[in-house]
C-alpha cells in the first residue's frame, strides 16, 4: 500500500525549490509541444531528457512529468482551434471540440478541455499511487521465468496492436530485438554484430536512438508537409467553465476516468485509444447521443479526460514490471536509467521515498497543466500559428545538441541524424517504430533472463511452462496476439472496402 | 488524390531483410558456447528465423497485389526538401565537431531555413545567427555540457 507519510513527504519534495521550477517549466513546454500539430508527447520528452542530465534525479524526472502529461493535454487545444489533433491521442476531441469554436464558444471548450484532462489525470495518478506498490509486491515473487514471460508479453503486444500491417509491426519489432543484441553477450561477454566497431561494444545509444526515432523522425514529416499547416483565427472568451458545465460533464468523468486507467495500463494501447473509447461510451450512454458529434461539451470532456486517464496507467506496469506502457513511458524509463533508478520492484525496495516523489510529481502535474492552461490558454492558442520555417530547424538543433551532449561523442550526434532519417522512412512507409523502441528494452530483458533462467534450471526449457504465472502470462501473450490479429484483419477488410466505395463513386 | 501502392518499397524491403536474416543465423553460429550459460544462438536465431518468415510474407503479400496503399509519393519540391534537409543534416554531423558548435550550426541552419522556402534575409540571418549563440549559452555556459569547440579550441 502507499505510504501516506512518504506521499506527503514526496509532495514537499516536488512542490518545493528548483522541483516545481522544473515542474512548471516542464508542463508549461509540455503544453506547447502538444498544442503544435506534429509535435507529440514523445518527442517532447525525447527532445528534452538531455536537458535533465545536469539535475538530481527527481527535479529531471518531474519536469519529464510534466511534460508528458501537458503534452498530453495540450493536444486538445489544436484539435479544438484549427480541426487538427495536436497529438494523435486528441483526434477524438476533434468531434465536437471543433464545431463549439465554429459556434463561438472556441473558449469555453478550451476550459472544459484542460479541466476534463486535469480530472482524468489526477484519478489516474491517485490510481498509480494506490495500485503501484501492491502490483509491485506481487512483483517481488518473480523470478527469471516470470520476467521472461513478461517481456514476451509485452512484445507481443505491442508488435500486434501498432500500426495498420500486423506484418510490418512484427518486422519492426524484431528488428528492434536483433538492434538490442549489438554489444557484449550479457552472460559470455564476447562481441555481438559490432563489425570491429569500439563504439558499437556497449551497444547501440539508447537515448540518442530515441531521440532520432521519436523527435527527429517527426522533424523531417514536418519537412515533409511544412507548407500545409492550419492557422488559428479564433479568439477567446469565457475559458473558466461554469460549475453547472462542468455538472453536465459528470456522467463523462465518471465513464473516462477508470476506461482511461484500464486502457493505460495494457501495453500498447494508448491515450489515441482511452479517448476515442471514453466518447463513445459516452456518447452510447448519453440521453441525446445525437448531439455529440455537433458541438457537445461532454464529448470534449469525455475525450480529453479519458486520453489523460490513461497516462497514470501508461507509467504503471513500467515503474512497477520495468515494462514501458506505451512509447512515451518507453523514452521516461530510458530517461529513469539514465538518472540510476532502474524501474521494477526493486525500486520500490531501494528507493521508497524517489517512487513516492514519482507518485507526487504526477499528481502536482496534473494540477499544474490545469492552472497553466486555463491562465495562458491564449498564449497557447497563438502557439499554434509559429512559423514553422523557424520551429522545425530548431527541433532539429534541439534533437542534435540533445544527442550530442550525453556522452560528447560524434557517434551519439550520428547515431541519432541515422535513426532520425531511418525513424522518417519507417512512418511514410508504414512501418511502426513503437514496436522497434519497445522490442530493444524487453529484448535485452526477454534474453538475459531467458538465458538466466535456463542456467538456473540447469538447461530444463520446460519450466516455462510448470510455473504457473509464467504459464499464465504466456497464454495472455498468445490470447491477445490472436485477437489483436483477428481485430487487425477484419479492420483491414473493411479499410479496403471503404477505398473500393469511394474509388467506385469517383469514377462514376 | 488517388492512393498508391507499396509493392515496391514492399519489395525492396524484403529482398533487404532476408540477407539480414541469414547473415544473422550464420554468424550467431559462430559465437562461442560457453559451459553452463547455455547457447547464445537460439535466441537470436529465433529471431531471424521469425523475421525471415515475416520477410517472406511481406514479399509474398507485395507479389500478390495486397500491399497497402499509401495517400500519394513522395514528388517534386517535397521531395527535394526532404532530401535537401537530410543531406545538409549529413553534413552537419561530419563537420560539427572539426568546425565548432557555432561555426557549423549557422550556415546550417541557414541553409535549413533556405531549404523550406524563407526567403526574408534579415530574418533568416539573425535566426541563423542567434540560435546558435543560445545554444551555446544554455548547453555550454548554464547547463555545463560542453559542446565542440572545433576552430576554437
Amino acid at each position: 500500500m502507499v505510504d501516506p507519510s512518504l506521499l506527503l513527504h514526496g509532495f514537499g519534495t516536488v512542490l518545493s525549490g528548483y522541483n516545481l521550477v522544473a515542474l512548471v517549466l516542464g508542463s508549461f513546454f509540455g503544453i506547447i509541444i502538444g498544442a503544435i500539430p506534429g509535435l507529440t508527447a514523445t518527442m517532447g520528452i525525447a527532445i528534452l531528457v538531455p536537458f535533465t542530465f545536469g539535475m538530481t534525479p527527481i527535479t529531471g524526472i518531474v519536469m519529464l512529468l510534466g511534460i508528458y502529461t501537458g503534452a498530453i493535454y495540450g493536444g486538445g487545444i489544436a484539435s479544438i482551434l484549427i480541426k487538427t489533433p495536436g497529438t494523435p491521442a486528441a483526434a477524438a476531441t476533434v468531434f465536437d471540440g471543433y464545431p463549439m469554436a465554429q459556434a463561438g464558444l472556441a473558449g469555453k471548450a478550451i476550459g472544459i478541455a484542460t479541466i476534463s484532462s486535469g480530472i482524468g489525470g489526477t484519478f489516474t495518478a491517485l490510481g498509480l499511487a494506490f495500485f503501484a506498490p501492491i502490483l509491485a509486491n506481487f512483483a517481488l515473487r518473480f523470478s527469471a521465468p516470470e520476467y521472461f514471460a513478461l517481456a514476451v508479453f509485452g512484445l507481443a503486444v505491442t508488435i500486434t496492436l501498432s500500426g495498420r500491417s500486423p506484418v510490418k509491426g512484427v518486422i519492426s519489432g524484431l528488428l528492434g530485438l536483433l538492434l538490442a543484441m549489438i554489444g557484449l553477450d550479457p552472460m559470455g561477454g564476447f562481441q555481438r554484430f559490432t563489425f570491429g566497431f569500439a563504439e558499437l561494444t556497449g551497444g547501440l545509444s539508447f537515448v540518442p536512438m530515441l531521440i532520432g526515432l521519436f523527435a527527429l523522425s517527426e522533424g523531417f514529416r514536418q519537412v515533409e508537409i511544412i507548407l500545409t499547416a492550419p492557422r488559428v483565427s479564433a479568439t477567446l472568451k469565457n475559458i473558466l467553465p461554469t460549475l453547472k458545465d462542468l455538472k453536465e460533464c459528470l456522467p463523462a468523468y465518471l465513464r473516462a476516468c477508470p476506461i482511461g486507467l484500464i486502457v493505460g495500463i495494457t501495453p500498447a494501447i494508448g491515450a489515441d485509444t482511452a479517448a476515442f473509447l471514453s466518447y463513445a461510451e459516452t456518447k452510447r450512454a448519453s440521453k441525446k447521443p445525437e448531439s455529440f458529434g455537433k458541438g457537445n461539451p461532454a464529448g470534449v470532456a469525455a475525450a480529453q479526460c479519458g486520453e489523460n486517464a490513461s497516462t497514470g496507467g501508461d507509467v504503471l506496469p513500467m515503474i512497477t514490471l520495468g515494462i514501458p506502457g506505451d512509447a512515451a513511458t518507453a523514452v521516461l524509463m530510458g530517461a529513469l536509467t539514465i538518472h540510476n533508478l532502474q524501474p521494477g520492484p526493486m525500486l520500490f525496495q531501494a528507493h521508497p521515498e524517489v517512487v513516492h516523489q514519482i507518485f507526487a510529481g504526477m499528481i502536482s502535474a496534473n494540477v499544474v497543466f490545469v492552472i497553466l492552461g486555463l491562465i495562458f490558454a491564449r498564449f497557447f492558442a497563438q502557439v499554434i500559428n509559429l512559423d514553422r520555417k523557424y520551429l522545425v530547424p530548431l527541433i532539429f538543433i534541439t534533437c542534435m545538441v540533445g544527442s550530442y551532449a550525453i556522452n560528447n561523442v560524434l557517434y551519439d550526434l550520428a547515431t541519432c541524424a541515422i535513426f532520425g532519417f531511418l525513424g522518417y522512412l519507417m512512418i511514410r512507409y508504414d512501418y511502426p517504430v513503437a514496436p522497434m523502441v519497445l522490442a530493444q528494452i524487453l529484448g535485452s530483458m526477454m534474453e538475459s533472463n531467458y538465458r538466466r533462467a535456463v542456467v538456473m534450471f540447469h538447461g530444463d526449457v520446460t519450466l516455462f511452462f510448470t510455473r504457473p504465472i509464467a504459464l499464465t502470462i504466456l497464454a495472455l501473450a498468445a490470447f491477445t496476439t490472436f485477437v489483436a490479429v483477428r481485430r487487425q484483419r477484419q479492420a483491414l477488410k473493411q479499410e479496403a472496402a471503404q477505398l473500393a466505395a469511394l474509388e467506385e463513386s469517383s469514377s462514376q | 488524390m488517388s492512393r498508391v501502392s507499396m509493392r515496391t518499397i514492399d519489395i525492396l524491403s524484403a529482398l533487404c531483410l532476408i540477407p539480414v536474416c541469414l547473415y544473422v543465423f550464420y554468424e550467431s553460429g559462430r559465437w562461442p558456447m560457453l559451459p553452463d550459460l547455455g547457447n547464445p544462438a537460439w535466441i537470436p536465431r529465433g529471431v531471424a528465423v521469425l523475421l525471415f518468415g515475416a520477410a517472406l510474407l511481406l514479399l509474398g503479400k507485395a507479389l500478390t497485389g495486397r500491399s497497402l496503399t499509401l495517400p500519394g509519393r513522395l514528388v517534386g519540391a517535397d521531395r527535394a526538401r526532404v532530401l535537401w534537409v537530410a543531406a545538409l543534416t549529413g553534413v552537419y554531423v561530419v563537420i560539427i565537431e572539426r568546425l565548432g558548435f557555432m561555426t557549423a550550426t549557422a550556415p546550417y541552419l541557414f541553409g535549413f531555413c533556405l531549404a523550406l522556402g524563407e526567403r526574408r534575409w534579415t530574418r533568416l540571418i539573425l535566426f541563423s545567427v542567434v540560435v546558435p549563440v543560445a545554444t551555446y549559452v544554455v548547453f555550454d555556459r548554464a547547463l555545463n555540457v560542453p559542446l565542440p569547440r572545433g576552430l576554437f579550441r
